[in-house]
């Protein structure tokens, strides 16, 4: 350790200090201090640990969520960024907090979640050293921020190539993950389903429609969700890689679990992954990838998978005069259809509050709201009672469930979030409330003066 | 239903960006309230089937990467095609890069053009000006009567009209088709371009409206029965107090 990086440890434990003493929550402050005084400092702290980096469009908090329930359950011990502060400044805080004051790491592993766009900045200093980096996919985002999808795979693509060494660990049924195979890597590794999801999945919304090598149109011996699946291209051969894990066959879904069957490195492996929805199978497999790559023995993964019971920020029950109140985060179109799925398993009898906002943070262009196939749940959403529309943009979320066929007698618009809660109180149903980034940080604020909450752990 | 309009949604696969189908709902939508059919033909790559006669034609906006692929196809199949639409008074909505593409070319920064269809006379030049936000702007009626539209913008590239066309509107808050002469999107014939993008009729059912009038009575020689569009005016007067205007 050089004096200025140790220093530099010193100052963002320091800030760290000072703003728990302010009682604020920040956690990318310390780490904008320490690059001031040292900007190559993860290259001195990265030195004695292992790295795992988690990026992509979906599934990155969740993912890492698991990946770090299996190194602790290796016996091993592990660091994370605090979910959210995903970018440089948040990953240098948490290295910073993990340190000693001389500046050395004890605990085994920094599990780093990675901002897409910041994934560059994150990893440049560690150059040789020994990482392992999780793609989980690439979908649309918030259009306004990256523009178009290959923008986010260039990105992507821009970061890992920092890490000639690297273990790469891809979602082998995304055509635009998958294609950063070609960048310089020690080992590579591939997870996916190996066959349709659920019946008669549709492929209506693709973010990936057109080969990326040689622009054809992309062939599909089946279908997930989104554009992932078993793809193929006619004219260059580029196609879907045959995945190490592999889901080959979803034995049950139940409310918030599902059973599943993989193929685990040519070993078939039965779990329940607690967790609600087709998406974190996916999560749940490239958790599993990377357990078994840090030699965590299949029975073990399969007790982890068992044992997710943990809150999740994307779904979140909390009690409300004793009426369940189920939280879920939605970020864009491929995230928001996934959990349509999940309502279509419910068949919701109770209430739905839809909220949207136009924040920076949701994305400032709401278009988007018209490639979620809100259509799907239109049947088995008709035994509700009513949907409430909360939120910046609740009139353009209530005009796109009109124009879905929904049943317009049932809505009403609540942009006031403690009369909202005020009459989900007082119908005491379940309520299922499908929320934007900021509209869902809004509505517990609100909600915290109701019921008690846990502090906010979603990004 | 014994009548049925015929919308053509054209390159429904490639210019697909921003929820653009959300306008072929909204046209579907408002004429099965109406008790009218429609039938949407999707239309890719390939050879139109001149068979087929379509009253309203729609073109949405895409991804660059993918614009790139159907430049070829537009003159390959579908230049004589669509310029004859034009001509004949086909109802015709063009967003973002499909209102581009209606235009005569693209001028990239180093001069280099790309052509396009040429059916209007509009230009497109690139710019290192991100005109990206909410905007609204004011519509003119064939008799006078005006109503604001309120959609996102998202374009680096500055559309310049010739002689032959009239802007859709005049910006009120925004930028429009260049952020410099106040004008937005581009009227030609019974072609409406705008770079309104994404879902511009749900919320906009008066302009809905105004193309499903135009081709119902093309079709028909009557005028299309009114329909309300109260949830409609409630989201557009709701993000419009929010602008400010």
């Amino acid at each position: 350790m050089s004096a200025r990086a140790t220093i530099a440890v010193w100052a963002g434990k320091f800030t760290t200090k000072l703003l728990r003493l302010a009682g604020s929550g920040g956690t990318s402050l310390p780490g904008k201090v320490v690059l001031k005084i040292c900007p190559d400092i993860l290259g001195h702290l990265a030195k004695d640990v292992k790295i795992i980096c988690v990026t992509g469009t979906n599934g990155k908090t969740t993912t890492c969520h698991i990946i770090r329930d299996m190194i602790e359950a290796e016996g091993k011990t592990v660091f994370c960024n605090d979910a959210g502060a995903n970018l440089l400044g948040g990953v240098v805080s948490a290295f910073v907090g993990a340190a000693t004051l001389g500046g050395r790491i004890k605990t085994d592993y920094a599990l780093l979640e990675c901002d897409e766009a910041a994934l560059k900045s994150i990893v440049e200093h560690f150059g040789q050293l020994d990482v392992t980096a999780v793609v989980t996919n690439v979908f649309r985002d918030q259009l306004d921020r990256y523009g178009e999808v290959l923008t986010t795979v260039n990105k992507i693509r821009a970061g890992l190539s920092q890490l000639p060494n690297v273990k790469l660990v891809l979602n082998a049924d995304c055509s635009l993950t998958s294609s950063l195979s070609d960048l310089p890597h020690s080992e590579i590794h591939y997870f996916g389903v190996n066959g349709p999801l659920y019946e008669g999945t549709s492929s209506d919304i693709s973010d990936a429609v057109y080969c990326i090598h040689c622009k054809t149109k992309y062939q599909y011996h089946y279908h997930t969700f989104g554009h992932l699946g078993g793809f193929y291209c006619e004219k260059c051969g580029y196609h879907r890689q045959e995945p190490e894990v592999a889901l080959t066959k979803v034995i049950e879904w139940k409310d918030a679990s599902s059973v599943i069957e993989m193929d685990v490195f040519g070993q078939k492996l039965e779990a329940e992954v607690m967790l609600p929805g087709g998406y974190n199978l996916y999560n749940a497999l490239a958790a599993t990838e990377v357990a078994h790559l840090i030699g965590l023995p299949n029975e073990q993964i399969a007790k982890v998978l068992g044992g997710l019971t943990t809150h999740f920020g994307r779904m979140e029950q909390v009690m409300l005069n004793n009426a369940p109140l189920h939280l879920v985060l939605v970020k864009n179109p491929a995230g928001f259809n996934e959990v349509l799925q999940f309502l279509i398993q419910q068949k919701p009898t109770g209430n739905i509050v839809f909220g949207l906002n136009d924040n920076y943070a949701d994305g400032k262009d709401i278009s988007w709201i018209y490639d979620v196939e809100f259509e799907r749940l239109t049947q088995a959403a008709s035994g509700a009672k009513h949907f409430y529309f909360t939120g910046k943009r609740a009139y353009d979320m209530q005009l796109r469930l009109k124009y879905a066929d929904f049943d317009t007698s049932k809505f009403s618009v609540e942009k006031d979030y403690k009369t909202l809660i005020t009459q989900l109180q007082q119908s005491r149903q379940e309520t299922f409330l499908v929320l934007s980034y900021t509209c869902m940080l809004e509505f517990r604020d609100k909600l915290a003066e109701f019921v008690p909450l846990k502090k906010y752990d979603a990004s | 239903m014994d009548r049925e309009l015929h919308i053509c949604h054209l390159y429904y696969d490639i210019l697909n960006l921003y929820g653009d189908n959300g306008n072929i709902r909204t046209l579907e939508k408002r004429l099965a309230w109406r008790g009218i059919g429609s039938k949407v033909t999707q239309l890719s790559f390939g050879e139109v089937n001149r068979d087929e006669d379509y009253d309203i034609i729609f073109i949405g906006g895409g991804q660059d990467f993918e614009q790139e692929i159907l430049v070829k196809d537009l003159f390959d199949y579908k230049e004589q095609w669509l310029k004859e639409e034009i001509e004949k008074g086909t109802v015709i909505l063009g967003i973002c890069g499909g209102y581009q593409m209606l235009g005569k070319y693209y001028e990239a920064a180093d001069g280099t053009r790309v052509d396009f269809l040429g059916g209007i006379d509009v230009y497109t030049t690139a710019s290192n000006k991100r005109m990206i936000g909410n905007f609204v702007y004011e519509y003119t009626k064939e008799n006078g009567e005006t109503f604001p539209i309120v959609g996102f913008e998202n374009h680096n590239g500055q559309t310049w009209l010739g002689d032959g066309v009239k802007p859709m509107g005049k910006i009120i808050k925004g930028y429009g088709n260049n952020g410099e002469d106040g004008t937005e999107g581009a009227r030609y014939k019974n072609v409406f371009a705008t770079y309104s993008h994404g879902p511009l009729l749900p919320k906009n059912a008066r302009i809905a409206d105004e193309l499903l009038e135009i081709a119902y009575e093309r079709k028909y020689g009557e005028q299309l029965p009114p329909l309300e569009h109260e949830m409609e005016d409630a989201a557009l007067n709701d993000i419009k107090q929010q602008l400010g205007c």
